[in-house]
């Protein structure tokens, strides 16, 4: 086909997408003369390209349909119901030549004179499905309900101003590799900088190129992204000619159209959608007489909403059909020997409802033309999967459905996490990962079970499986304990553990397809480069699950979920955090006790006597675990205990990690801060013992007292330095009059000071002087007034002295400190 | 006629691909293996920012790649839409062909019938001229590697 040509299908495809949304709203409101505009440019134009070319049947049609919209336009003729659908029918008249030409490049042979007779005033219906049937009822009632329009005209005002122009999707991807061929030889260069030292002439540009750089990455990925309105825009067609079939009446409403994804993606979810919608229109929404009867308006709702969150898509269709029958669903799914009864008797309407997405179900009586031919929703839920997304259904019998898809932002671009085994890395999907287990951590328990490997996670027996084990490389036998696990969550729901030598670090990657060869093991979804350039693959989790046979079916993910609801209920894992305290002891707190684990600067620490406290979020703690003398980093770990009243801090070197107390626990007696001594990893470690520790020490938080600070009464401290004093944790206190009962700091101009100070009332509590000039006079106790960083040290200071002269006034002694 | 081709020996045997399909000859780098993947493959490398099927031609035919050494250069070739690498004993020279593709009575033996359009007369001499959609294919009966 030559490019005169395909340029004429592309324009012509082009135009006729963007009209699409105006012939709906047209034969809603067949007197909106602004709807035919668009209509009649679109055939006008197909009209005049055709001259072009020698399309004899294009021509004809697209000039009969002129000539009535002209009619129209000019007040002649009355555009009413059979006119729009004359005038439909040839549009899509046009668009199966269109197709044609595209595939053969040349126009085929045939006679339209059915349809332009239809063009023709009181002609007879055109003999075509869909907009035939259309009722004078039903345009009626289109009309009436004008108010409820599915596109609104600023929606096409916006879409009208967008300029664009067409690319060719290869030049695209051209542009796409190399930009990230450039950010390869950027990184190439930043690491030979750096083995070049500083270079301050160098530097500069570079940084700036990378700054560029990045920014230009993301407009090319943009370039990827397409509205979904691309794919919104042919749903109102759709739905206009499915309900006019089965004879029902059915408003859409679209909403979201500017949520941009991933243009392959919009490919991908196009299917499914329009599944939805199908299914809606037959199975969800009654017709007319019964909406009616059951004091619902005649003409049903049908809402497609899509909004972004994060990196992924929700696309919500909602009906206000006649809801899914659960009691239907569960006979069916017995009769079709899915679950027997017991099964059926254990789950929830909401279990029930996701039946619909197993294979082999449908409860379509009869095989209808429009849905129910074979395919069903496992094969929505089935392509859904396949890119990385989910499905689920909620329904309220009577008053509608609502299927919510979750769909990923991009299939190029996602999370992963690149794991090593036999020295080799491979990448994961970072949305299958559930959780992380080092193998430091010994909080897995193996058992082997024929040939099958089986870890106990949270109380429930999960498969494992061992990646040397899945690719066929050294080091498969090993002791799968001393692994690393990383537990994958299937899009069914269901688990296993995947054991892997080491875990490296987690980011963006970009996928890359794999050669058709390669990808026929089955094992890989695609490759990406790591930051050296570096290729390594992307596993295939849910492949990798089923060729392992760990997808269940309905059956057993339905019993899976009532056990592990089961567990959940009677095992209570004994839990307990292991850490090493200041002294060098590893020991082990319960872990309901702890509550978080915080770091503070070391400033943030009160040493008052033998007391040591902390303040964090606004309130004083006691804190214990700190060895006399100074303090032995410049930040400290906190772990944040509370046993639901009290709260206190422990000081810790440093936390180790989570452990299931799975020794014998020995109690102690000697000591009573210590509950007992167990064994982890062969070694002793004794629990704390919570009990006597809140017993002793615990404090309910007292909310933190912000310090009062007075300050000089003049329109300088009120506005330049109240606001220094309150980001330094003060509550400024604007002084009256001088020198009253007042615990707090007070701030005072140095001349007022001395001043005061003469008449012998200055004030009691901490004082700062300010002073006016930049020098000071010799042994004088004043802060320059500019001198910020002086002036916030003497804040900080003393505000311990004030926080510790409240702490002793409000709090009554507890025993000595650990 | 009279097109462009690049010569390479392959298995000891002189072989021509169209200048035309191979994108460029490089130095092979790092090759990630690709675990659980026909014995042809190789592995994958990155060339700039693309990722290549490493494809070893040798045994795509059914040789045994070991019984010839290679210079570590590969002719980067476009199929289907995916990127090739191909691993050859040698890349030699670009020649222009001088007749077209013709066959031999008794063919060129197993092997070789399978991946080659036949034989051309070069400036250097007669060589195979293959067929590269048929080489990536891989042997009839690929094996997979043992676990």
């Amino acid at each position: 086909m030559d490019e005169l040509l395909a340029d004429f299908v592309a324009e012509t495809r082009e135009m006729l997408e963007a009209s699409e949304s105006e012939i709906i709203a047209w034969e809603a409101n067949p007197a909106d003369g602004s709807r035919i505009d668009a209509i009649f440019r679109f055939v006008h134009t197909v009209k005049g390209n055709c001259g072009f070319f020698d399309f004899p049947r294009l021509a004809g049609l697209s000039h009969a349909a002129e000539d009535v919209l002209a009619d129209v336009r000019a007040g002649r003729r009355d555009a009413d119901s059979a006119l729009v659908s004359a005038v439909l029918g040839v549009i899509d008249r046009i668009v199966e030549l269109i197709d044609a030409i595209e595939a053969t490049g040349a126009c085929p042979e045939g006679l339209d004179d059915d349809l332009i007779a239809a063009l023709a005033a009181n002609g007879p219906p055109p003999d075509i499905a869909g907009p035939g049937l259309e009722t004078a009822d039903s345009a009626q009632h289109q009309r009436s309900s004008h108010e409820m329009e599915p596109v609104s005209p600023e929606a096409n005002a916006a879409i009208a101003a967008q300029r664009t122009i067409r690319l060719p999707v290869d030049l695209l991807d051209r542009v796409m590799s190399g930009v990230s061929d450039m950010v390869l030889a950027r990184n190439d260069l930043a690491h030979r900088l750096r083995q070049a030292g500083n270079q301050p002439t160098i530097d500069g540009p570079f940084e700036r190129l990378t700054s560029i750089l990045s920014d230009v990455r993301d407009a090319i990925t943009r370039m990827r992204m397409q509205r979904i309105e691309t794919l919104f825009a042919g749903l109102p067609r759709l739905v206009r000619d499915l309900s006019a079939e089965l004879g029902k009446q059915v408003l859409i409403d679209l909403e979201g159209g500017d949520v941009e994804l991933d243009r392959e993606m919009i490919e991908m979810i196009r299917d499914p959608i329009t599944h939805i919608i199908r299914n809606a229109i037959d199975h969800g929404i009654e017709t007319p007489q019964d909406r009616l009867s059951q004091g619902k308006r005649e003409t049903a709702f049908l809402s497609i909403a899509a909004r972004q969150s994060g990196n992924t898509i929700s696309i919500v269709i909602s009906d206000d059909g006649r809801g899914i029958d659960e009691q239907r669903i569960g006979a069916k799914a017995v009769e079709t020997e899915l679950i027997n009864p017991a099964e059926l008797a254990s789950m929830d309407r909401e279990k029930i409802l996701q039946l619909i997405f197993e294979p082999g179900f449908s409860t379509a009586d009869k095989v209808s033309n429009v849905s129910g031919r074979g395919v069903g929703l496992d094969v929505v839920r089935q392509n859904l999967e396949k890119v990385g997304g989910s499905i689920k259904v909620t329904s309220t019998k009577s008053v509608g459905t609502l299927f919510t898809l979750q769909i990923p932002l991009t299939l190029s671009i996602i999370a992963g996490l690149t794991v090593e085994v036999a020295d080799q890395r491979f990448a994961i999907p970072q949305s299958y990962i559930e959780e992380i287990i080092h193998a430091s951590a010994k909080s897995l328990d193996f058992a082997r079970l024929g040939e099958t490997a089986l870890v106990t996670f949270r109380g429930q027996r999960v498969p494992c499986l061992t990646l040397a084990g899945v690719l066929g490389l050294p080091g498969e036998g090993g002791d799968e304990a001393s692994r690393s696990m990383v537990m994958l969550r299937l899009a069914s729901g269901d688990l296993f553990a995947l054991a892997v030598d080491n875990i490296h670090s987690h980011g963006d990657i970009v996928v890359k397809p794999l050669a058709p060869a390669v990808m026929k093991s089955g094992l890989y979804a695609g490759s990406t480069l790591l930051d050296d350039g570096r290729p390594v693959l992307l596993l295939d989790v849910t492949n990798i699950a089923g060729l392992y046979d760990i997808l269940s079916d309905a059956r057993t993910r339905v019993l899976a979920d009532a056990l592990e609801a089961e567990e959940a209920q009677t095992t209570i894992d004994q839990r307990a955090m292991l850490f090493t305290d200041f002294d060098g002891r590893r020991r082990a707190v319960r872990l309901e006790l702890v509550q978080r684990i915080e770091t503070v600067a070391a400033e943030a620490i009160d040493i008052a006597g033998d007391r040591v406290r902390v303040v964090i979020d606004g309130v004083i703690l006691p804190v214990i675990g700190l060895t006399p003398g100074p303090l032995p980093a410049p930040r400290i770990r906190l772990l944040r205990l509370s046993d639901g009243a009290c709260e206190l801090l422990y000081a810790v070197r440093e936390v180790n990690d989570a452990i299931i107390l799975s020794g014998d626990l020995k109690p102690v007696h000697e000591d009573p801060m210590i509950e007992a001594i167990t064994l982890v990893e062969q070694a002793p470690v004794s629990l704390i013992d919570g009990h006597e520790f809140f017993a002793r020490l615990g404090e309910a938080p007292m909310p933190l007292a912000r310090p009062k600070c007075r300050l000089p009464d003049t329109e300088w401290a009120r506005t330049i330095l109240a606001p220094l004093v309150t980001a330094a944790g003060y509550d400024v206190d604007q002084r009256g009059e001088a020198g009253s009962g007042h615990s707090g700091l007070t701030i005072w101009l140095d001349e007022e000071y001395e001043v005061a100070q003469a008449l012998g009332n200055a004030p009691s509590g901490p004082v700062i002087r300010l002073r006016d000039h930049p020098d000071a006079a010799p042994g004088s106790e004043t802060i320059y007034r500019y001198d910020r960083e002086g002036l916030n040290t003497e804040l900080r200071k003393q505000r311990s002295v004030v926080l510790a002269n409240y702490s002793r006034d409000t709090t009554p002694d507890k025993g000595e400190a650990a | 006629m009279n097109d462009l081709l690049v010569m390479a020996q392959i298995a000891g045997r002189r072989c021509a691909f169209p200048a035309g399909v191979v994108k460029s000859v490089i130095e092979l780098g790092a090759i990630t293996p690709v675990p659980r993947s026909p014995d042809f493959i190789t592995g994958i490398t990155a060339l700039r920012s693309q990722a290549l099927t490493v494809i070893d031609c040798r045994s795509a035919m059914g040789f045994a790649p070991h019984d010839w050494e290679t210079d570590h250069r590969a002719a980067v070739v476009a199929a289907a839409g995916h990127s090739y690498a191909l691993v050859v004993d040698r890349i030699e020279d670009i020649a222009t062909g001088q007749s077209s593709p013709e066959s031999v009575p008794g063919g060129f033996g197993p092997q070789w019938s399978r991946v080659a359009s036949g034989m051309i007369e070069t400036g250097i001499g007669p060589a195979l001229l293959l067929d590269i959609e048929q080489l990536i294919a891989g042997p009839d009966t690929s094996v997979t590697k043992a676990a």
